[in-house]
């Protein structure tokens, strides 16, 4: 997938994303915290059966920090 | 660690919540949050209303009243029990410990065994195996499992992470030893290496309460807490149930050759309706055959959840039939059990808020 897919698909599943671009600092989004936390990682469960933690989403500074954690291939 | 169980069964339940209701949208207003974030969390978190204790009301209290409702109903005497298991984080006292205060309050008879579990979230389980132990090998003929806690106390009014998931509540159980009786098949573990995720740092012996005033430590989100309040990575431990628990609840339900169709339900241990709803359907469970709204109306009750779900969701079925179950719990001590049984039919208190003229 590609990064502008996986994007796709993340605001897809979690509108707090809705309108965002890679470049999006993730503390800007009016919506993020701990909430949109949780899911991140229901997203990235349930789309690529892939797991990350708080920590690792918390550690992202923007939205194409994010989609790196998710693997490549669905 | 997996167990089979012969010859006992679940003879009641009974359940005690707090009296006090709490609104999630209200209180949220109240510290100045904004309503559509507030909405938005409640209707994708499964939050609305919870019941807490009222100020003085333990958990003890609260299994008190819930132990005395089910022995009514079920028309019998304290000292017809063998043993009392107590399982709770929030006991009385440090010492003695409550299943004792219990075993005194009710008048248990003298030589009734009486001991606690420390144990949240998967406790209701691991206290029933244990139950089920006493009848079946331990010489226990009746054995009362009590079960709750009363963890809206330890969390910090400004901590919109946990503060608004929990309700207090005391269950009450009655297990017997019996003839014929399916196995009933139990999944306990533990991760002990994640075991801080969920913690309350401050009062227990490696760091006292003392005369020093306690610091408030906002978090990224702007929360607040201190080293006495209950602290949970949200992350952590959501990445935790959806790990641990469809395995345990698979494996039970191989040993008791049950198939999703032929499983009346899926009760989890009622975190919230998010969690409930993604662990369930993990398992393979439709969304039908796993309760999720109690959590909406009681709040997040620790080792009370489970039987308060089973109550909420079964008691018409329960009371007249026996039903093919599977019950998992999930968390502090980054524990879980499952076990999958067939229970019923049983006498059912229903769900009071203590004191019953609040």
């Amino acid at each position: 997938m590609t990064s502008s897919e996986k994007l796709q698909a993340l605001q897809a599943d979690v509108d707090v994303f809705d309108g965002a671009t890679e470049c999006t600092v993730l503390a800007s989004l009016p919506h993020w915290g701990s909430l949109a936390v949780l899911l991140v990682i229901l997203h990235c469960e349930t789309r690529y059966g892939s797991v990350v933690t708080g920590p690792q989403v918390r550690g992202c500074k923007t939205v194409g920090d994010l989609l790196k954690l998710f693997p490549k291939r669905l | 660690m997996h167990s089979s169980i012969t010859n006992v069964r679940l003879a009641g339940l009974a359940v005690s919540t707090g009296s006090q209701t709490r609104d999630f949208i209200a209180d949220g207003l109240a510290l100045g949050l904004d309503r559509v974030m507030l909405e938005r969390t409640a209707q994708t978190i499964g939050l609305r209303e919870r019941k807490v204790a009222a100020p003085g009301i333990t958990a003890l209290d609260l299994c008190e009243d819930a132990a005395r409702r089910l022995l009514d109903a079920a028309g019998l005497d304290a000292s017809s029990i063998d043993a009392v298991i107590f399982v709770t984080q929030t006991p009385d006292h440090s010492q003695p410990n409550n299943a004792s205060l219990l075993h005194g309050r009710l008048g248990l008879a003298t030589g009734a065994a009486a001991f606690d579990l420390s144990l949240g979230c998967s406790g209701w389980v691991y206290g029933l195996q244990q139950a089920a132990l006493l009848c079946a090998h331990g010489g226990a003929a009746r054995v009362l499992l009590c079960a709750g806690d009363t963890l809206s106390r330890l969390t910090h009014a400004k901590d919109r992470a946990t503060d608004p998931l929990f309700g207090d509540a005391g269950s009450a159980a009655l297990i017997e030893r019996t003839g014929l009786a399916a196995a009933w098949h139990f999944e306990l573990g533990a991760d002990g290496a994640g075991a801080n995720a969920i913690i309350v740092p401050q009062g227990g012996a490696r760091m006292p309460h003392d005369s020093k005033p306690l610091t408030e430590i906002p978090d990224l989100d702007g929360n607040v807490r201190h080293a006495a309040n209950l602290s949970m990575q949200g992350g952590e431990v959501f990445n935790f149930s959806l790990r641990q628990a469809p395995p345990a609840v698979a494996a039970v339900r191989r040993h008791a050759h049950y198939t999703v169709e032929a499983t009346d339900g899926l009760v989890l241990h009622q975190a919230n309706r998010f969690v409930i709803t993604t662990v369930g359907r993990k398992c393979g469970f439709p969304a039908e055959k796993t309760p999720s709204d109690v959590v909406e109306r009681y709040g997040n009750q620790s080792s009370a959840s489970i039987p308060c779900a089973l109550i909420h969701a079964f008691t018409e079925p329960l009371s007249a039939r026996s039903l093919r179950l599977v019950l998992c719990g999930f968390g502090v001590g980054w524990s879980w059990g499952a076990v999958a049984a067939e229970f019923g039919p049983l006498v059912i208190a229903p769900i009071q808020p203590y004191p019953h003229s609040a």
